[in-house]
């Protein structure tokens, strides 16, 4: 164990030539990463005005389903409304392509490797990621080939052993002060604690945060994969609603239905 | 004036409030000439489309452009610049010329709803009411949620006395925001005009009953502004029952009319309530008699 009277002196132009070099170069790599992912970023897709139409016509069964146990609206209107929807969805009038001409004809699910829509996706999401993993391979390859070994810094409170792996990575040295902290491991504090600098910097949703990226690798892929792969068959899902709109039906109560009584309880008549 | 006051003026600026353009622009000029905007960011921005919208409001064409420009070299490309663009155009080109223009930015993109939109309203300024109904129908069939364009067309409706139809373009403004008394009270004051009495009689107590004070005795509340208005359709909906029994069964909804006594209640409520109102705004004792009582109050509510 260190004594405390038996101490290491550190020149002081370890910190002028690596302590600050290497947070420096980790914030303006965080920094160049964000306005390069900018710059990667596609704009939205355009969507075509049939597929929005599909797209919102569950949003509007949604809204009338979601009112009808207060119905702001008379019976006779929801009435019409509700049918109206319903038949629309039974004839499949809001479909993108038309109705169905069979119904033997089942639309077969894209291959997503094959469809370019899908593909677009995965690559912006591969894209990301290699903007991540290329800066950051080269700035641990840049600190392991130069200063390997390095003792860095001295944190100024004690701190038990289970910490040694965490702050003297790259150093063999059982005996050791806890305090002391390696080049490498000064790399791994910064790599995940520069977060709140940047966000500082570069505002709340900022892309230079690499450590989020490293926690879910592939996620945007594997986020967007469900959606690409498999179509929504929005024929399915319409027949669905309108057992739903049916219930709603059910529920159905106009809020003025007996608005007389109410109003004139509230003024004590 | 500084600017975080002008800024929250503006940001409560609606493009369709026409009276409060001047303010608009006496706040927004200021705002643009020093070129603050740019260093405000999203807001600063949203401040000077407004101030464009509301230069155009008033023939200040100079103005606009100043904006337009600035908008355009911020934003290239962005449907929301090009659709101010086409509203610029509006002021001073041909409607055929914007109505090409507004058809060449769908088609590039042919989900840009507010194009459309202002294609319905250049239709609708032409007097081609048929296309501007045919088309906002169209662009509401798509974006259902666009509670501005239901009621631009339950006014193209109105406007036409198409009011059974306009109800049914207000319903579904009432579906989307069934927390706006002001949709309820224009259904009712439209179900008034469609003829369907005790439609609008339901509809304007539903108002009444929505923006009274709960808080306090509600009967020593003074009504005033929107409350106002609905208690006097209240009382020139049963004012109709008393003199034209016929009133209660022509329903087109099959809207059940009040029993009797349910009614002469309704009325003294009103009644009292009218009187009440204006009492306490004029500091004299209302008219005694019925229709002196309905007109004096008409007036306060102009």
């Amino acid at each position: 164990m260190s004594n405390s009277n038996v101490s290491l002196y550190l020149d002081p132009q370890i910190r002028d030539w690596v302590l600050f070099p290497i947070t420096l170069v980790m914030i303006l790599v965080g920094v160049l990463r964000h306005y390069v992912v900018l710059l990667l970023q596609n704009p939205p897709k355009k969507v075509p005005r049939a597929a929005i139409r599909e797209q919102r016509a569950l949003v509007r069964s949604q809204i009338l389903r979601a009112t009808s146990a207060e119905s702001p609206i008379p019976p006779t209107y929801y009435k019409s409304i509700s049918q109206h929807l319903s038949q629309a969805f039974l004839d499949g009038t809001y479909l993108k392509d038309g109705p169905p001409k069979d119904e033997s004809e089942k639309p077969k699910a894209p291959n997503p490797l094959t469809d370019p829509a899908a593909m677009d996706g995965m690559m912006a999401g591969m894209k990301t990621q290699m903007v991540m993993m290329v800066p950051q391979m080269i700035i641990m390859g840049w600190i392991n080939f130069f200063f390997q070994g390095f003792v860095l810094i001295k944190l100024p409170f004690p701190l038990t052993l289970g910490f040694k792996s965490m702050l003297q990575r790259g150093i063999a040295t059982p005996d050791m002060d806890v305090r002391w902290v390696s080049s490498l491991s000064w790399y791994f504090l910064n790599f995940f604690g520069l977060n709140g600098l940047y966000r500082l910097i570069l505002g709340g949703d900022n892309s230079a945060d690499s450590s989020r990226d490293m926690n879910t690798p592939f996620a945007a892929a594997a986020m967007a994969s469900p959606q690409a792969g498999q179509p929504q068959d929005y024929n399915k899902l319409f027949k669905a609603e309108r057992d739903n709109l049916e219930f709603a039906e059910g529920l159905y109560s106009w809020v003025a239905k007996d608005v007389e009584a109410r109003v004139l309880k509230k003024y004590g008549r | 004036m500084d600017l975080t006051s002008s800024l929250q003026r503006l940001s409560a600026h609606r493009p369709q409030q026409r009276q409060r353009a001047q303010e608009t622009l006496d706040r927004g000029l200021p705002l643009l000439n020093s070129g603050k905007y740019a260093r405000t960011g999203d807001e600063g921005w949203e401040t000077v489309e407004k101030t464009a919208l509301a230069a155009l409001d008033l023939g200040q064409l100079d103005v606009a452009d100043r904006c337009l420009r600035v908008l355009a070299d911020k934003f290239p490309a962005s449907p929301r610049v090009e659709c101010l663009t086409g509203i610029r155009m509006e002021a001073t080109e041909s409607p055929d010329m914007c109505l090409k223009y507004y058809d060449d930015l769908l088609e590039t993109d042919s989900s840009n709803a507010s194009a459309w939109r202002r294609k319905a309203i250049v239709y609708r300024n032409m007097g081609k009411l048929d296309k501007a109904v045919e088309e906002l129908s169209a662009m509401l069939d798509t974006f259902y949620a666009d509670v501005e364009g239901w009621l631009e067309l339950a006014d193209i409706y109105s406007s036409c006395q198409h009011y059974t139809h306009s109800l049914q373009a207000l319903s579904h403004a009432l579906l989307l925001a069934p927390q706006n008394p002001f949709y309820f009270l224009q259904f009712a004051e439209t179900a008034y005009l469609a003829g369907d009495i005790p439609l609008a009689m339901k509809m304007y107590l539903t108002v009444v009953d929505m923006t009274d004070d709960d808080d306090t005795d509600v009967l020593d509340t003074i009504p005033t502004g929107i409350t106002l208005r609905a208690w006097y359709g209240v009382m020139l909906c049963t004012q109709r029952f008393i003199t034209d029994p016929r009133a209660a069964s022509s329903s087109a909804s099959n809207t059940p009319a009040p029993s009797t006594a349910t009614l002469s209640k309704l009325d003294d409520l009103s009644k009292e309530r009218l009187r009440t109102a204006y009492l306490n705004l004029k500091n004299e004792s209302p008219p005694t008699t019925d229709s002196e009582l309905m007109s004096v109050v008409a007036t306060i509510i102009q």
